[in-house]
Parts: structure tokens; C-alpha cells; sequence
């Protein structure tokens, strides 16, 4: 079978460049670069990877504001095909039910495939549902913490690491997986795949081309800075130093 | 029934969603309900340490995965329609709970690590981590049932009240599904449990080669120590296993004492070890990250530091 694949991605902040306002838990956003979620990369790579294997096509999907084109090249540069882009003014933090019918009413009206790909969660909300909701909503099987793929035939047979072992299951394609990072190790773009990228097609799917309101489940209340400053005392590598060291340790009078 | 309901994959998760949900039934005047997979006798045990009633989950099919049970949930919360909905943040949870809550339309808090009923209403205000743990979002549910997944050990255990009375219902079976399991390995343990250790020594990649970790192995054996790790150590170089990496992706912990070793501190590591009640670190870069969440540290180049430190630490514990 020909095996048509869709990469779903996330266009998120630079955790580095997070920064808090003096004196306050506020947030600072603003100075901010984005970058493609670090664990999306690798459902990126994973698409590539069976497409070398099993052949068929690969595509990248995203959902953002129209500030979030710059991920396009960025993601065409790792070896996807081509990209489809939802964007609305009105997608910006979108929560995870949201985020999920979305993807499933453009995916459902536009594209056609077999195989869905996300990573194991995005690298700004960590909610991890996304995968299994647009699962749900497309009313295809779908399995998480999926170390290893294999394509048989029309079904799908996957290794799910999970808290108490290893799962291998088998599921009817069309399904939807969500990856962690062991499965594979990104290649980095070079030049000729950033050219490359430059011509290859961008399909934009607009809010009004959904023709709904996406309701959010969700509200965010707040949005601040964890503190987890203990500022404490730093010795040097000196013998007498590390000897105030381990007193400090014994001194809690938590060991022994 | 209404009420807060739980799903757990085992007893001590069990007992942890119900000290939870007991409190937030009390206060709601509403019953608590406990989904049970497995040994049916734990039932009486949940109905003593809070539960109202226990939902028994029939046995599954050799080849059905636990996500099986999806339909037969979804199809009890419908008619009993639950206020608040609580399921432990295993990964299988994780995925269940998404699919529970895409299945009953509602919204989901992920990885919740705190919550509280607002003052006036039956909101409640739920509070879990982003940016790999550099801050903390407030959410509340705008649908029914307002659902959250709670990480294991995050709140103590239910204790159980002599005399409680609960009511036991079973489920039907779960239809077969279209996942199929073909196999199960379970996980071998080769290390201790790092979640119950009081002393953690935790290695980062200022380690340089995999025999060094001998230096590591060293200091843990003389202060009594479990050896973890941060996320490369284990996935990328595999000198550790992969349940002893600590962060926001793998082990929460909540040592009395945490030594970081060569760890840069970032915040996806260090967002596991903000429980720990005594921090410290060796590092050679005086700037790291982990020198400002630490109590004390070392800074120093760790090859230099580490056979020092354990001969000290040898003879002052007179080991």
C-alpha cells in the first residue's frame, strides 16, 4: 500500500528565552523566538524514516497564528514533502481540545491518510493530549510511548514503552501514534535541505475554511514563574571546603 | 452517581486519589467513586479509605489492552455524570484520560500538581507546570466533568476509617477493541526504586564515559544512596535505566537529600527534584543553573571533587 503519512507539529517558544520581570513572577514572552518542538522533531524524522522504508508520502501539519509561517521552511528542510498550515488570528493559546478538533476538521476535509504522527507532547504545555483527542475525533485506534514501528500490510504494529514494561500491539491503519524520543535520532538540515524546502509546496487552511468556532474546555486563570531559587552557599574544590561541605550534608541530620 | 470519581492502575495510586477526592467530596456534600482493575478484593479496602462505591472492571481479553476499559467508562460517566474526574498520570492514564475526556467533550488538566475549589462555587482552580517546568498555569474546567490527571506520589495515601460502608458494583465487559496486543515484557528492575530512596547521588552528562560512573556508584554506597540520572544518561547512553531519570518526562522524586553530579540544572531535570528537602551539587561551571536551586555546592571539577568527598563522607559516617 501506498502510505500517507501526517506529521503533526507545534510551533513553540524557545524555553531559553523565558525570562521573568525583575521583582515579579510575570512572565516575559515578548523578546521570545520560536522554535519547532523539540519532540515533534522526532515525529518528523520517524515520517521520513518509513517513508525511506515503505515509500508512499509525507506531510507536516501545523496550527497557529500567521506569525507561526516561519516554522513551514523550517519543517520542509527535515524531509517532509509538504506542509498544510491552519491559521487564524484567533489560534493563539489554544488549549488541547481545541487544538485537537482542529486538526481534525481540516484533516478530515482536506487530506487524506493513513498514518498520523505527534510527538510525545509539546514543549510549552507538556499535556500530552493532542494525539490520543485527534485520535478520538477521527475515530481511528491510536497508541502512545511508541518506541518502534513497523508497517504490515494495512495494519500497523507498534512497541509502547510503558511504566511497567513493553507493549507490542498491532492496530488497523488508519491510526494515530505518538512517539518518544528513543525511536529515532533527527538529522540536522543542511544547506541543500533548507534550498530544497524553499519549493516545496504550503497548503494554508484558514479559520473561515473550517467554518466553526472552536469552543475551549479550558481556562487559563494564570500563567507565572515557578520559583525554585534556594540560593545556597557554594564551596570550592579545596579539601577544607569540601570538608564544609559534607558538614552541611551531615548537619541536616537526614543521612546515616 | 454524581459526585468526584477516580481511575488508577494500582492500590497505592488508588489510595492517593482518594484522600484527594474525599476532600474535595466533602466539601462538594457529594460521593466519591473508585474504578478497581483487578483484585476484587481491594473494593472493601477503597470503601474503608473513602470510596462510596467501587466500579469493578471486569477481566480483559488476553489480547485487549487496558485502554479497552475506555468504552465502558465513558459509558458509566455519561449516566452517573461525575462533577470532577480523577485519573493517576501513569502513561497509559495519560493517554486514557485525553481519550476519556475527547469521548465526554470536556476539558483536562494535565499532570495537575495542585487543586483547590474556589472560594464561592464548585470551580475548582488547578495548577500544573509549563515550559518543561519554569512555570506554573492556573486552570478551571469550563465543561462537565471537570477532569484532571494527578502524577503518582504527589499526595499522601488515604487512610482507612474502621466501619465505612460503600456500595460494589461490576461492570460488563469491555467489547473488543481494534488494538490488539501481540505481547507484553514486563520491565526487569535492575536498580532500586529511586522514588522511595531518601538519598539520591544523580548523574548528568558531565560525566564523561560510562566507567566514571563508578565514581558516582561510590559516593551513593557510602552515604547509603540510590544512583539516577538525567534524561540522556539513560535514553541516549543508556549507562543507567530508563526508570532512574528524574525530570519532567520521567521519576518525580522526594529524597531528604539530592547530590547532582555534573548537572547542568535544566529545568526539565530539576522540576522532578523541587520536592527535595536538602539540594546540592557539584559542577565545575560556577554559573550553572543548578547552583541556584541548590542548598549547598561544590563548585569544582567533579573528577578531582568525587574521590575526596566519599573518602570524607567514608569517615565521618565511619563506614
Amino acid at each position: 500500500m501506498m502510505l500517507r503519512i501526517i506529521t503533526c507539529f507545534k510551533w513553540v517558544i524557545d524555553q531559553a528565552d523565558i525570562k521573568t520581570a525583575p521583582g515579579s513572577r510575570e512572565l516575559v514572552l515578548d523578546q521570545a523566538a520560536y522554535r519547532i518542538s523539540d519532540y515533534d522533531r522526532f515525529a518528523i524524522e520517524e515520517a521520513v524514516i518509513l517513508q525511506e522504508k515503505y515509500g508512499g508520502s509525507t506531510a507536516a501539519i501545523t496550527i497557529g497564528t500567521p506569525e507561526a509561517r516561519k516554522s513551514l521552511k523550517d519543517v520542509l528542510s527535515r524531509g517532509l514533502e509538504k506542509a498544510y498550515f491552519i491559521n487564524d488570528p484567533s489560534f493563539d493559546n489554544l488549549e488541547p481540545s481545541q487544538t485537537a478538533s482542529i486538526l481534525a476538521t481540516a484533516i478530515r476535509s482536506q487530506l487524506d491518510y493513513d498514518l498520523i504522527i505527534c510527538g510525545e507532547g509539546s514543549g510549552d504545555l507538556y499535556a500530552q493530549q493532542v494525539g490520543p483527542r485527534l485520535a478520538e475525533a477521527l475515530d481511528i485506534p491510536c497508541a502512545t510511548c511508541v518506541s518502534k514501528i513497523t508497517i504490515d500490510g494495512d495494519q500497523i504494529i507498534v512497541e509502547r514503552k510503558l511504566d511497567d514494561g513493553i507493549e507490542v500491539a498491532a492496530m488497523p491503519l488508519p491510526a494515530v501514534v505518538t512517539l518518544l524520543p528513543d525511536i529515532n535520532s533527527p538529522r540536522i538540515p543542511g544547506l541543500k535541505d533548507t534550498l530544497a524546502a524553499s519549493k516545496k509546496p504550503i497548503v494554508d487552511i484558514t479559520g473561515a475554511d473550517l467554518g466553526q468556532h472552536f469552543e475551549p474546555c479550558l481556562q487559563t486563570v494564570s500563567i507565572l514563574a515557578s520559583s525554585m531559587k534556594r540560593n545556597g552557599v557554594k564551596f570550592s574544590s579545596d579539601p577544607s571546603d569540601i570538608s564544609k561541605f559534607v558538614d552541611a550534608i551531615l548537619k541536616t541530620g537526614l543521612i546515616g | 452517581m454524581a459526585g468526584v470519581w477516580i481511575l488508577a492502575e494500582n492500590r497505592n495510586q488508588t489510595l492517593e486519589l482518594l484522600s484527594v477526592a474525599a476532600g474535595l467530596a466533602e466539601k462538594l456534600g457529594t460521593q466519591v467513586a473508585a474504578f478497581l482493575g483487578g483484585d476484587p478484593q481491594l473494593a472493601q479496602e477503597y470503601i474503608s479509605c473513602g470510596a462510596d462505591e467501587v466500579l469493578i472492571l471486569p477481566p480483559l481479553a488476553e489480547d485487549q489492552p487496558q485502554e479497552a476499559y475506555i468504552p465502558i467508562i465513558v459509558e458509566e460517566a455519561r449516566q452517573g455524570d461525575p462533577d470532577i474526574f480523577l485519573i493517576a498520570a501513569t502513561l497509559r492514564g495519560k493517554e486514557m484520560a485525553a481519550r476519556i475526556a475527547a469521548r465526554l467533550n470536556t476539558g483536562l488538566c494535565s499532570g495537575c500538581t495542585a487543586l483547590q475549589l474556589e472560594p464561592t462555587g464548585e470551580k475548582l482552580e488547578m495548577e500544573r507546570l509549563v515550559f518543561g517546568g519554569a512555570a506554573v498555569q492556573t486552570v478551571t474546567c469550563l465543561t462537565r466533568p471537570q477532569m484532571a490527571t494527578i502524577a503518582p506520589r504527589t499526595f499522601a495515601a488515604a487512610a482507612p476509617v474502621a466501619g465505612r460502608k460503600g456500595q460494589v458494583k461490576e461492570l460488563a465487559p469491555p467489547p473488543p477493541g481494534l488494538v490488539k496486543v501481540l505481547e507484553r515484557k514486563p520491565k526487569v528492575r535492575q536498580s532500586g526504586d529511586i522514588n522511595e530512596a531518601k538519598v539520591l547521588v544523580c548523574v548528568g552528562r558531565g560525566i564523561e564515559k560510562e566507567e566514571d560512573m563508578a565514581l558516582a556508584r561510590g559516593l551513593a554506597e557510602v552515604i547509603g544512596g540510590e544512583l539516577a540520572c538525567t534524561r540522556p544518561i539513560a535514553e541516549e547512553f543508556h549507562w543507567l535505566p530508563e526508570e532512574t531519570y528524574i525530570g519532567l518526562s520521567g521519576q518525580k522524586v522526594k529524597p531528604d537529600i539530592y547530590i547532582g553530579i555534573g548537572i547542568s540544572g535544566q529545568i526539565q531535570h530539576v522540576t522532578g527534584i523541587r520536592d527535595a528537602r536538602f539540594i546540592s551539587a557539584i559542577n565545575r561551571d560556577e554559573n550553572a543553573e543548578i547552583f541556584n536551586m541548590s542548598d549547598c555546592g561544590i563548585v569544582g571539577d567533579l573528577y578531582a571533587v568525587l574521590p575526596e568527598l566519599t573518602r570524607e563522607l567514608k569517615q565521618a559516617l565511619k563506614k
